[in-house]
């Protein structure tokens, strides 16, 4: 920073310099950075420092700066930019990503324009375009604060203003999170006049404008996704905005507009990295287009049509770059048939998933097979005028947690309100067994038909997720079904296939196709091999025979809705046969039981003391180990203590918590064990 | 007690009772507030320094075109008798400070380093004058007023030199004078003084200007850090109805003439245009009573008020000295100076720096500052970060980081174009640069080359 010092007319100056501005900016940004260590904790603050300490080194070296402490930091800027590039990174970052980002924003984003006051883009944010494009998944793994689970930002899981945005209480980058602290560094900056409120002003404004145009939440777009951070910190970066007044409100309104379209339309969920970068672009034209009238001169003709040309050229950018970016979708992407991005990494909270084909659809989850985590599945069905291709994501147990229409072909105004998020909000927390227009889920007035496709839609998903991973209702591990001969039928290629199912000692024992109307030479193969594989496998979810599968597809339906009847019966049947037993009137003594259990008899030791159930021991039993102790230390303590048989049986145990009720029962009544 | 609010007839006789009531304006455009600095010299009357030994007349101490001298080596001259005179319409004579005999005439070196014509004339100490009987102006006309004016070589004191009779001559119609008691650069107090000790003289000056030019009112703008000068002027002022005074918010460049004909008149005198455009003149305080002495006492301007300050020099104070002292002859008879880092010709501002301490006193000079190493600032030139509180700050709403660039780049026509003619050169742009950059000097050197004519490098 060698400077030739000149004496010259004005021999006096103010007393601010450009170190004493990059120094306020720095106390502007600690609120945000406390608040990212109150709610991420303290690699928050490791994250955050090692990328100041990263671009202060970086352009110090690239700088050949003397590496003394004084003269290191040189005019503060690469400090500034540190701190911004860190702050906007997830707290859940390894630490190499700091380090790349500060690395590349101090000697892209500014070095090799010329260093300070020469670059077009914000430098930090040059860092942050880099590391999203190329190290997408753990830039957006969020975290909520305090626990550390994983959790995707605001913009997707919160469908309406909360609390919690204003202070911070939720997942999102380090700085970026608390509205408050945000604030106070932006009361500071105005006060010291370093930032144009223009540019805050007219972000946040214009955001709130279009995303209530656009139906988003107003209120969740403006304090969700950073942009708040954005629109104090890094839009009014001095370097790379306009220098008129007016520039500098229209660049406001135009980082606000597009930030909201690229969220609306784009797969980016906080749009604020390209949408400040683009209007960078525009500053020099900006400049040009919005010079003020001069003291003592009349508006020209040119600068009367200059604002309007200018605000028109913002408009048209907007535009132009969706129009770019959405025609250019990530390779290795999840798409659907037409091109939709599917946002699998941020509602699945996770870049590592599984893919798997069910019944002829695509699941994503995370988790196992057997027990997933997080389903994401998506559906179509019919709607006014055409199909409604919806995206779903379950919980393991089949609780819906995110639903957004992709595309449709519905009137706008009407059909096309299902893209609503009142409407689609709805659904979260719901699951199979509640879910009925009109009453659980209110339609759209006008949109009727579109509002039962969806719902019709999900339903129908769910009902196939529930068979996919669990073969029908919600079977215990192990358990059986109740014995019997069940009979059922489903709509095979030619017709219905009805199919009798055979239940003994719990388990399928045979399954025979009573009758059908399939192609004959074509169909064989299915009914010979269908009822052998599923009797094998004790369960209808078995590999369709090749050739034939609509066919095969019939039989294990059929045979899935017989099992459905089996447990049903079961279900209902059990709780409502329990005669009641009068206890008190049984003398003091131990008696014991029988009852049958999944695997074989339980059998159990009753004490009576006093009118009173003192004690129930198992004496034997064969079921699983786990399963069955599950069943036994919930169900005997509540015999005990409410004194009766009539005790809720363990759910994934029916049939031990069955056998054990059968012993207890029978050990009362000096029954016999069936 | 100042408060915002209009003036009435009831308010000029709150006047009398020491509550002063004025209407305060500002010009809504950039500005900025500048420490003013004037703490040292606001309170100190003017003290009359002792002609020097040898007067240096310079022979062009006005814009226009340079005085031919009228009198010859060996020639004894009388006190303000007329020594050279020009003959152009824009010029104005210049007289003899001191009584004496001519030594030499010969090229001296001026306060900007250039060199010019110069009447030496050795001081006999008797200061003789040429008897004039007072007049009474009021009936003279316009042009012979102006003719007054100009005999008596009266230009801008306020730091132009323009030569005042011709702004009594406007081309078109005048409704106003307006009086510049703003004194808006800091270290300077001493239109400021000569407001509080001669209000009759500059109310006389006005007067004579308003017939002069036909205007039909007066106004002195002062800004409201010279409370005591707006009280003794309203209290003078009380006596005309024609004639008022309007108090200015402080702000840097307050007394540059189309921001405050902007702020007391509301009027925006046209880019490239004049004050008489919008009907008005401007004159300094200075000027005003220099008007006053010529046209009733038909004095030549021969001396001037003007304030010694900075922290270098011993004894700050306002001085009257002769037009010809040599600087180095003020500054020691305000005490000498210790360790100057910087000798300046004029404001902070927009004076400019003094090599030749030999150089002599002119009539634009308004103060000479003799400034320690703590109370200047370098230019640093470090690169420019956009942060355009130079554009906030200007007065004139241009683009000075825009214009410096274009004109070290050699782009006049570019600059040209986007109203680089426009600068009013008040420094502001500089003094607010947190990188220290030399706006205005580039800005001042894009305006010469424009001048001259040049397209591009």
């Amino acid at each position: 920073m060698n400077a030739k010092q000149e004496l010259w007319a004005p021999v006096i100056r103010a007393k601010d310099t450009i170190p004493r501005i990059m120094f306020d900016v720095v106390l502007a940004l600690i609120p945000c950075w406390l608040a990212g260590i109150i709610f991420f904790g303290f690699r928050a603050f490791w994250i955050v420092l090692l990328s100041a300490v990263t671009a202060v080194l970086a352009e110090a070296l690239f700088m050949r700066y003397p590496l003394r402490l004084r003269s290191v930091f040189g005019d503060g800027s690469s400090l500034v930019t540190g701190l911004i590039v860190g702050l906007i990174l997830p707290p859940t970052v390894p630490w190499w990503i700091p380090v790349v980002g500060s690395v590349v924003a101090v000697a892209i984003g500014k070095l090799v324009f010329g260093g300070l006051g020469n670059n077009i883009f914000n430098p930090a944010l040059v860092g942050r375009a880099v590391l999203l494009l190329a190290f997408t998944a753990p830039m957006v793994k969020y975290v909520r604060p305090f626990d550390a689970v994983t959790e995707a930002t605001p913009l997707l899981t919160m469908r309406s203003f909360d609390w919690a945005l204003i202070w911070g209480n939720v997942s999102g980058s380090i700085g970026e999170t608390s509205v408050i602290a945000i604030l106070i560094g932006a009361a500071y900056l105005l006060y010291r006049r370093i930032i144009d409120w223009r540019i805050p002003v007219g972000y946040v404004i214009t955001a709130f404008a279009a995303a209530y145009v656009w139906d988003l939440d107003p209120w969740v777009a403006v304090t969700a996704g950073g942009l708040l951070f954005a629109a104090v910190y890094m839009a009014t970066d001095m370097v790379t905005s306009p220098v008129n007044p007016m520039g500098r409100l229209l660049f406001g309104c135009g980082c606000g507009l597009l930030t909201i379209m690229l969220r609306k339309y784009t797969s980016f969920p906080e749009g604020v990295t390209f949408a400040i970068l683009t209007m960078n672009a525009l500053v020099p034209l900006l400049d040009m287009l919005t010079v003020p009238v001069i003291f003592g001169a009349e508006r020209s003709r040119e600068q009367r049509f200059a604002t309007t040309a200018a605000v028109a050229l913002v408009i048209i950018l907007a535009w132009g770059v969706l129009f770019a970016i959405n025609k250019t979708v990530p390779e290795g992407v999840p798409v659907t048939a037409e091109g939709v991005y599917l946002p699998l990494v941020e509602t699945l909270g996770t870049d590592v998933y599984e893919t798997a084909t069910i019944n002829d659809k695509v699941y994503y989850f995370t988790g196992s097979r057997e027990a997933p985590e997080k389903v994401a599945v998506v559906g179509a069905e019919q709607g006014y005028h055409g199909p409604i291709y919806f995206y779903l994501v379950l919980d393991g147990s089949g609780r819906i947690e995110h639903l957004q229409i992709l595309t449709h072909s519905d009137d706008p105004g009407l059909g096309s309100l299902i893209t609503r998020r009142s409407f689609l909000d709805q659904f979260i927390g719901l699951d199979t067994a509640e879910l009925a227009m009109d009453v659980d889920i209110q339609g759209i007035t006008g949109a009727t038909i579109s509002s039962r496709a969806v719902i019709r839609g999900v339903t129908g998903e769910l009902e196939r997720f529930q068979e996919a991973f669990y073969g029908g209702e919600e079977a215990d591990a192990g358990a059986g079904y109740a014995d019997g001969v069940y009979t059922a039928e489903a709509s095979g290629f030619g017709g219905p296939v009805k199919v009798e199912v055979t239940i003994d000692q719990g388990k399928i024992l045979a399954v025979a196709v009573l009758s059908h109307r399939e192609t004959p030479g074509i169909s064989d193969e299915a009914i010979r091999l269908m009822p052998q594989r599923i009797t094998a496998a004790n369960s209808p979810d078995v590999d369709l025979v090749s050739g034939a599968t609509l066919t095969s597809r019939a039989i294990s339906e059929a045979v899935k809705k017989a099992l459905a009847q089996a447990t049903r019966t079961e279900e209902n049947g059990a709780n409502a046969k329990e005669p009641a037993v009068d206890i008190s009137s049984i003398p003091d003594g131990v008696y014991r039981g029988t009852g049958t259990g999944f695997g074989g008899t339980i059998v159990v030791d009753v004490t009576v003391s006093g009118g009173k159930i003192t004690a129930i021991d198992i004496v034997e039993h064969a079921d699983t180990q786990f399963i069955a102790q599950a069943a036994f230390s919930q169900m005997i303590p509540a015999m005990i203590e409410q004194q009766t048989i009539a005790v809720d049986v363990r759910a994934s145990a029916t049939l031990s918590s069955k056998g054990l009720l059968e012993a207890v029962e029978a050990a009362l009544t000096g029954k016999e064990a069936k | 007690m100042i408060v915002k609010g209009f003036l009435s007839t009831n308010q000029i006789r709150d006047c009398e009772k020491g509550c002063v009531k004025l209407l305060v304006k500002s010009f809504p455009r950039g500005g900025g507030h500048i420490p003013p600095r004037k703490d040292a010299t606001k309170n100190k009357p003017i003290m009359v320094m002792p002609a020097p030994k040898l007067a240096v007349i310079a022979l062009s101490q006005h814009a226009g075109a340079p005085c031919k001298p009228l009198v010859q080596v060996g020639d004894r001259v009388k006190l303000g008798q007329k020594i050279g005179d020009a003959e152009p319409y824009i010029s104005a004579p210049v007289h003899a400070s001191v009584s004496g005999q001519v030594v030499e005439i010969a090229e001296k070196t001026l306060l900007d380093g250039t060199k010019a014509l110069c009447v030496v004339i050795e001081n006999d100490g008797l200061d003789e004058t040429e008897e004039q009987a007072a007049q009474d102006y009021s009936r003279l006309p316009p042009s012979q007023i102006a003719g007054l004016i100009r005999e008596a070589g009266i230009v801008g004191l306020g730091g132009a030199g323009f030569p005042t009779h011709v702004k009594t001559e406007p081309r078109k119609p005048v409704d106003t004078v307006l009086i510049n008691g703003a004194e808006c650069e800091p270290y300077l107090t001493c239109d400021h003084r000569l407001m509080i000790e001669q209000p009759q003289k500059l109310i006389e000056g006005l007067k004579i200007l308003m017939q002069a030019v036909g205007a039909g009112q007066g106004i002195i703008g002062v800004e409201l850090n010279k409370p005591d000068a707006i009280r003794v002027l309203e209290q003078v002022c009380a006596e005309q109805s024609y004639i008022r005074v309007v108090g200015l918010k402080v702000k840097y460049p307050q007394g540059a003439e189309k921001q405050l004909i902007k702020a007391a008149l509301g009027r925006e005198v046209p880019s490239g245009g004049l004050p008489a455009d919008v009907g008005c003149i401007v004159q300094n305080v200075q000027t005003a009573v220099a008007v006053a002495d010529a046209v009733v006492r038909g004095v030549g301007l021969y001396q001037r008020v003007i304030t010694v300050a900075g922290a270098a020099v011993y004894d700050p104070r306002n001085v009257l000295v002769r037009v010809g002292t040599p600087i180095q002859e003020v500054i020691d008879y305000c005490g000498g100076m210790a360790n100057p880092a910087a000798i300046v010709a004029g404001g902070p501002m927009t004076g400019k720096l003094i090599q030749d301490l030999t150089a002599p006193v002119t009539k634009p000079l308004s103060g000479i500052l003799v400034l320690s190493k703590d109370e200047v600032d370098y230019e640093l030139n470090l690169p420019c970060i956009r942060c355009a509180r130079c554009v906030d700050h200007c007065p004139m709403g241009l683009q000075p980081n825009y214009l410096a660039d274009w004109s070290s780049k050699g782009l006049y026509d570019q600059a040209k174009r986007n109203h680089i003619m426009d600068c009013i050169e008040c420094g502001l742009c500089s003094y607010v640069c947190p990188a220290k950059r030399g706006l205005c000097r580039s800005i001042q050197a894009g305006k010469q080359a424009v001048r001259a004519g040049k397209t591009a490098v």
